[in-house]
């Protein structure tokens, strides 16, 4: 009783629905009644719910009742759909659908109209409902895939704007469009390909925080003026009006990544802004599963797992990466590895070439452990959820919006066809089945108009829509060149050859139930009727083919997955290191035959003949030497999709940390050369370059967990030709600075600014009727190192340069940590060690430019006679392997003392890192960071065999050689895999993951000078 | 001597005389600041009292090795010394042949990044003609730099985009590039074309474009050996009919076996494509690079093909390949029998002074020592043609060697004492010289004493 009133009420209030056009009619008034009841169907309500026989009103658009034995309204429309199956319609939450074809991103193309944000990477003013025309062809295209729903998402830009969600119907743009403005979306991945800001991963993400200061700035100045006109009035911004929402926590902000590591970055501005957020995820999920759970947000994920590589030939086996087949193997995976996790997510056909391979990728997914519930859900229920239209869409259901895939099986089955869709209520016809199903056995008789009759049968299988016939006559079995059946009509057409008949015998007729009758035509001119009665009726058979390889990966998830990778992170152990040669770094100096105690993650005693506590684990490490790990202070390793931001001279806002890439492999190499802790710079294209991080090399930890906790923060400057873009090519000549002069003016008006900014945002306090100052990233930045809170690092060579920064840092007030390469620094020691300026130096590079002319060997053992903190870095992911014997060359140029040259690469950048408290030297009571190398580390015969952080063992020569075995062997049989594998067919390779390797190698034009400007 | 002094003038009030003196000693320094190139062997030079390290042979303790004109009279523990011979003590050092780089372009390459000082690369594809020895600039401050870690010789080679033209063995003193050049042509270098498909998405070109590409490189190398071939025999039949090609007319060493094919090869498809080739031409080949030449060792050793590696101190190609991959190719290559040289400076001039250390890298990660040391004398000697004049310490051979303080694959040692031919080399260098001005400067403010 109850449920018959709501149903009432449902229909009054759709009734009430149905006339609300806004637009006009065309021509004569279209009123064909809108109401339909489709019978006999398998009806799928929602996952895990089935209805046999069912029927389903739909009226108006809205779905009036569904069920097995429900009364048919007199005036609906009826429609037998015998052998088909309901479901929702698919709902899509990642499509380009329905807008203008997008322009390459990126470059400051014209002036942008408007009251717009002074970025044109920052849409958010953009909407798609403001844009939005359906597209025939591409709407054709999704239903026939299963689609009836999805949110158009904007295309261009950091901040792309907000999103929509559209039928996929062909109509008016007005009747399509279900929801504006349903998210905001911001892009992680964004890729710049011409010049402008920003031109790396971590200026996107500099820029994304920027604009939610900025928001917030523009919401609450818009509060206080309306109450308080009398003073200047703030400027009016579209862009951050259209993000007030987002600030404020009412909006969702989807944030599209192109691999795992970007979601946790994605993760840690929306903790920032208190954002409620979504991910639009790669794929690559799986790889950090319980990290992406503990986001504890919806994702949408792609299915675009990719084909097998190829790798027929051994060198292209040779040449294929083992990440990338371990990747093949595991990709499939990702949704029910996201399901195991507990994550709430929805499927998108968003990367796939053609939306057709949606539901076959789907299949792959099921076949790997979802279950055709939880695949279905993801696509129907879950998306509606996601974009808050679970009242409305998502299930078959009363009240719903008539939104209904018609399929001949099972929605994910491999030979299932998409029939119909409905949307709001209209059919559309997807692929019209044979309405004569006429596979079987049949029993023929001919007459010919000679009178002659003639029998046999035809054996009719294959697809309902795609026959096969074998024509049987005697002890003769003619395969059938061509048969189909369209609508009730049947035509086949065989070789008579072997009948005698010299050409094409035709047949064609109706098919009515049991029965097939109509004319032929033979190749010698005869022609007549004939029929056919079946005698024995069609049996699919089941698929008994077994794919011949597992379609799952049979291999362990690996930390971080792929070469070198560990399925377990290093535990940290309490260790006796014994005999060895140990050297101190600190006041003990070397001690020889001595032994080291660890525990908990720090030095607990150093001397001779230690015993050892129980459990702990004893390293006889006799004729070996034992040192503090190794550190750079110079590197641009593990760093994520550009080093420098070069779209702006000064990018001070932008921060290394952002981007820690945990993946490069190049943090392993560098741990099996000794090296535990790195300095992560910026590169030099630019006078104020951005924040770097020191970090430790816990290989296989998440990006967050490498960082060095609480390293004092630094900046990255940089003088001399790479600022002023003297080697970048002809094109480069206008950006400010292009001389020294320019280079030290642009910094002192950076500091001057600062320094006012930095009074204005401390007076601005005060006063709450008044706007305050709007808060730089990039000037507050920089008062950080005028609040002697931030070091300064910066790239230099020639000794004018450096002179003229140590003269600014005298009239500012401010340190600088380390002057970095300073090759020239052994001109003016004297001044770097009056002012505690450390030299982070190479030991021997010159002649690669000419403010290097003057560079010499002997100049890291001349700095520190001077007085100065000297180390040697690497700038280099090759030389940081050898930092070891990179120190011996202050041995060789000007005879330092052994002792004295390790610590180039061990206290002495750690005291100019501001860490030796923790790390540098072993002293009872920092950090378990330690090397064991085989003999005198600064020894070119020496290698390095343990390396040891916070008392983990993250490098082991002799785990190593088991791991390479590890890597041919499993490299071998994913090969082996790959070849027997079928292509799954998604045709389209996997997302790029991008390394971090930047050598003169890479392709980005912003990288092209890399090697010259990390140098 | 100069210790004595500081001890002696270590009182306060002597300290301005002391001062003064230094002065006056680094001031006599400092005039001849530029290193002068050595003049030629006048008399019978004997060292004495040194370990000799032959390389060929044995090491041999307390030894002597006597020399003149230029080329090693002697080698051994005693024997009768002419008597105008000039005696140096050399006991507690070490004596070595004179280091080879086997793959250089120092004299050709002076400031990377400033175009005009750089004379490596000749523009289009077929550059046979063009001799690397000819542009080796006997000023560049390189030489001086280079050759005080020990480098003696090295094998200086053009770059380009095909056929790069010819190269040079180059010893790293004189007043101009005919008394330096050792041996020329030694070869002529071919970078020679990729063959493999890159499947990367990085790729910009198809698949089909890759291989057309691929296609017409070779077709383009092929017609070029074809063409010299046609060109040098129809020279050869009626040298009035036809006019000269220089292209053409470089390639009649190789033929006749005088120089070698040298292929820039790193992937296994490109090796075996220039073994292959080498083959079909009839000329001797030897691959430069050799990244992956490990994976083809037993066909280079069929064939009888040597590898100059370059460089030791690389990444590994691949993100899961061995880290210390690019350090074993030379142990590789060696137990396999394959003949080969350590070189380089991973195509930056400027280290080229540390083939030692890449030497020493090698080693640590398996290579014998003595095989580490060979590969950078007598085994690269041995592939550039020129182990007859240099690579060991052998009688008859030029005395070309260095006096060492200590194992010169160890950055801890130092060179002491050079000699190419018998001629004393200046081991100052733009670099000894900036670090004694600046001493100099510290000894003023009396910051350094």
């Amino acid at each position: 009783m109850k449920k018959l009133f709501v149903l009432l009420l449902i229909c009054i209030f759709l009734t009430m629905l149905s006339a609300q056009s806004t637009v006009p009619p065309e021509g004569i008034r279209k009123n064909t009644p809108a109401v339909h009841a489709l019978k006999n169907l398998t009806i799928i309500p929602s996952p895990g719910k089935k209805i046999q026989k069912g029927t389903i009103i739909i009226r108006d658009g809205i779905i009036q009742s569904v069920g097995a034995n429900i009364p048919i309204p007199a005036d609906a429309r009826e429609w037998d759909c015998t052998g088909l199956t309901a479901y929702a319609g698919m709902i899509d939450l990642a499509s380009d659908y329905g807008q203008a074809k997008s322009k390459p991103q990126g470059g400051q193309a014209e002036p942008t109209r408007g009251s717009n944000y002074w970025n044109p990477n920052v849409k958010a003013e953009y909407s798609v409902a403001d844009n939005f025309l359906p597209e025939k062809e591409g709407a054709e295209k999704l239903r026939a895939a299963g689609f009836t729903t999805v949110l158009s998402v904007p295309q261009n830009g950091v901040m792309k704007g907000s999103s929509a969600l559209v039928d996929l119907g062909d109509d008016l743009p007005n009747t399509q469009l279900l929801r504006s403005n349903v998210f905001q979306h911001a892009n992680l991945a964004y890729q710049n390909f011409g010049d402008g800001y920003p031109d790396s991963h971590m200026g996107t993400i500099a820029l994304i925080r920027q604009t939610m200061i900025d928001a917030q700035w523009y919401a609450n100045a818009q509060k206080i003026y309306a109450k308080n006109p009398n003073q200047p009035h703030p400027d009016d911004n579209r862009t951050l009006a259209a993000l007030e929402n987002i600030v404020a926590g009412k909006q969702r902000l989807v944030i599209e990544t192109n691999d795992e590591l970007k979601a946790l970055r994605a993760d840690n501005i929306a903790k920032e802004f208190s954002l409620q957020w979504i991910l639009r995820g790669s794929g690559y999920e799986y790889r950090r599963i319980d990290a992406i759970r503990a986001l504890n947000v919806p994702v949408i994920v792609p299915v675009n797992f990719p084909d097998a590589p190829t790798v027929e030939s051994p060198e292209d086996a040779f040449n294929t990466g083992y990440e990338e087949l371990r990747n093949w193997d595991f990709a499939s995976e990702n949704p029910s590895r996201l399901k195991k996790a507990g994550v709430t997510f929805a499927l998108t056909a968003n990367q796939l070439k053609d939306p057709s391979k949606f539901r076959t990728m789907v299949k792959s997914a099921i076949d790997c452990g979802l279950s055709s519930d939880d695949a279905l859900a993801s696509v129907t229920a879950i998306p509606a959820q996601i974009a808050g239209m679970e009242k409305l869409l998502g299930m078959i259901e009363a009240g719903k919006i008539a939104n209904i895939v018609l399929a001949d099986g099972e929605l994910f089955a491999e030979k299932t066809k998409i029939r119909e869709t409905w949307i709001e209520g209209n059919r559309y016809e997807v692929k019209t089945a044979p309405s004569a199903d006429v596979r079987g056995v049949w029993s023929y008789s001919v007459k010919r108009s000679d009178m002659k009759t003639d029998t046999g049968s035809l054996d009719i299988s294959g697809e309902i829509d795609g026959l096969t016939v074998t024509v049987l006559k005697g002890m003769q079995k003619i395969k059938a060149s061509s048969a189909s059946v369209a609508q009730k009509q049947f035509s086949l057409t065989f070789d008579g050859d072997t009948l005698g008949m010299k050409g094409v015998v035709r047949l064609s007729g109706v098919a009515n139930g049991e029965v097939i009758a109509g004319l032929f035509d033979l190749p010698d001119g005869q022609s007549g009727n004939w029929n056919a009665s079946r005698v024995k009726l069609f049996v699919e058979k089941p698929d008994t083919v077994k794919p011949s390889v597992p379609l799952c990966s049979t291999n362990e998830l690996l930390f971080p997955d792929g070469a070198f990778g560990r399925a377990a992170l290093p535990k940290q152990q309490d260790v006796l290191v014994k005999n060895a040669t140990i050297w101190t770094g600190g006041p003990q100096g070397n001690l020889d035959e001595s032994d080291l105690l660890v525990s908990k993650g720090k030095i607990m005693k150093i001397g001779k003949a230690l015993s050892a506590p129980a459990g702990v684990l004893v390293i006889d490490a006799a004729g070996k030497h034992v040192t503090a790990g190794l550190i750079d202070a110079h590197s641009h390793t593990a760093i994520s999709e550009g080093v420098n931001e070069s779209g702006q001279a000064i990018s001070a806002e932008v921060r290394i940390g952002d981007v820690i890439n945990a993946d490069d492999i190049n943090i392993y190499r560098q741990l099996a050369g000794g090296v535990t802790t790195i300095n992560q710079l910026h590169g030099s294209a630019n006078a104020i370059g951005g924040q770097n991080q020191v970090s430790k090399l816990r290989w296989g930890m998440l990006p967050e967990q490498m960082k060095f906790e609480g390293a004092m923060p630094g900046i990255k400057f940089a003088l001399g030709e790479n600022p002023k873009q003297a080697n970048w090519g002809d094109k480069y000549t206008t950006r400010y600075p292009q001389t020294r002069m320019g280079v030290e003016q642009i910094i002192r008006d950076e500091f001057t600014a600062a320094r006012e900014y930095d009074k204005a945002m401390a007076a601005a306090k005060t006063n709450p009727n008044l706007i305050p100052p709007r808060r730089d990233l990039e000037l507050e930045t920089v008062a950080e190192i005028l609040n002697r809170k931030r070091l300064i690092h910066s790239h230099c060579y020639r000794q004018d340069e450096i002179m003229m920064l140590m003269k600014v840092s005298d009239d500012f007030g401010f340190q600088i940590g380390t002057l970095q390469h300073i090759l020239e620094g052994y001109k003016v020691a004297d001044e770097m060690a009056k002012r505690g300026v450390g030299a982070s130096a190479f030991s021997d590079w010159w002649a690669y430019k000419y403010e290097v002319i003057d560079a010499i060997p002997y100049a890291g053992k001349l700095m520190h006679d001077a007085g100065v903190l000297v180390s040697y870095n690497s700038d280099s992911n090759e030389m940081a392997r050898r930092l070891n014997t990179e120190a011996a060359k202050a041995v060789r140029y000007g005879g330092l003392s052994e002792i004295e040259a390790l610590k180039f690469v061990t206290i002495n950048p750690a005291k100019q890192l501001r860490i030796d408290n923790r790390v540098g030297s072993l002293e009872i009571g920092k950090d378990a960071d330690f090397v064991i190398w085989s003999g005198n580390p600064l020894s070119t015969y020496t290698i390095c065999e343990q390396t040891w952080i916070d008392g983990k063992k993250f490098f082991d020569r002799s785990e190593d050689t088991l791991m390479r075995d590890d890597i041919a062997k499993k490299k071998a049989e994913l090969v082996q895999k790959a070849l027997k594998s079928k292509k799954k067919g998604s045709g389209s390779p996997p997302v790029v993951r991008r390394s971090s390797n930047y050598s003169c190698h890479e392709e980005n034009h912003a990288k092209t000078f890399e090697n010259e400007v990390g140098q | 001597m100069k210790i004595q002094f500081v001890k002696y003038f270590s009182g306060r009030k002597y300290s301005s005389v002391m001062i003064i003196f230094l002065l006056m000693f680094s001031f006599q320094l400092s005039i001849a600041s530029t290193p002068v190139p050595a003049k030629k062997q006048e008399r019978p030079i004997v060292l004495i009292g040194g370990t000799i390290h032959t390389v060929s042979g044995a090491v041999i303790e307390k030894g002597m090795i006597l020399f003149d004109k230029g080329k090693i009279i002697a080698v051994g523990v005693s024997f009768e010394l002419p008597e105008n011979v000039e005696r140096i003590d050399v006991t507690g050092k070490q004596i070595y042949p004179g280091l080879i780089n086997a793959a250089s372009n120092i004299g050709l390459n002076e400031i990377e990044s400033v175009r005009s000082t750089v004379d490596i690369s000749e523009t289009g594809r077929i550059n046979s003609n063009v001799r690397a020895e000819v542009a080796v600039n006997p000023e560049s401050e390189l030489f001086p730099t280079t050759r005080a870690n020990g480098v003696t010789v090295s094998h200086v080679m053009p770059g380009g985009s095909l056929i790069a033209g010819k190269t040079a063995a180059m010893m790293m003193d004189g007043w101009t590039f005919e008394e330096m050049t050792l041996k020329a042509p030694v070869g002529l270098y071919v970078h020679w074309p990729n063959l493999r498909v890159n499947r990367s998405p990085y790729s910009r070109q198809t698949e089909e474009e890759q291989k057309k590409g691929i296609e017409s490189s070779m077709k383009e190398l092929r017609s070029a050996f074809d063409d010299a071939r046609a060109y040098l025999k129809a020279k050869k039949a009626d040298g009035e009919k036809h006019q000269t090609d220089l292209r053409w007319e470089a390639f009649a060493p190789l033929f006749e076996r005088k120089m070698a094919l040298i292929a820039g090869a790193d992937e296994v498809s490109q090796i075996e494509s220039a073994v292959q080739f080498a083959k079909e031409q009839n000329v001797d080949l030897i691959i430069h690079g050799g990244r992956d030449s490990w994976k083809v060792a037993g066909l280079l050793k069929e064939n009888n093909v040597g590898v100059i590696v370059e460089p030791v101190h690389d990444l590994p190609n691949r993100r899961w390949e061995d880290y210390d991959n690019p350090f074993t190719v030379p142990l590789k290559l060696y137990a396999a029998g394959v003949l080969f040289a350590i070189s380089g400076g991973g195509n930056s001039t400027m280290s080229e002074r540390n083939i030692g250390f890449q030497a020493a890298t090698a080693s640590s990660y398996g290579l014998p020592k003595e095989e580490a040391l060979r590969s950078i004398t007598l085994y690269a000697a041995k592939l550039l043609g020129i182990d007859s004049v240099v690579g060991s310490l052998d009688v008859g051979k030029d005395a070309t060697l260095i006096v060492t303080t200590g194992d010169p694959l160890e950055i801890m040692s130092n060179v002491e004492m050079e000699f190419i031919q018998g001629r004393k080399i200046d081991l100052r260098s733009r670099h000894t010289e900036l670090w004694k001005k600046y001493q100099e400067k510290y000894k003023q403010l009396g910051i350094l004493k």
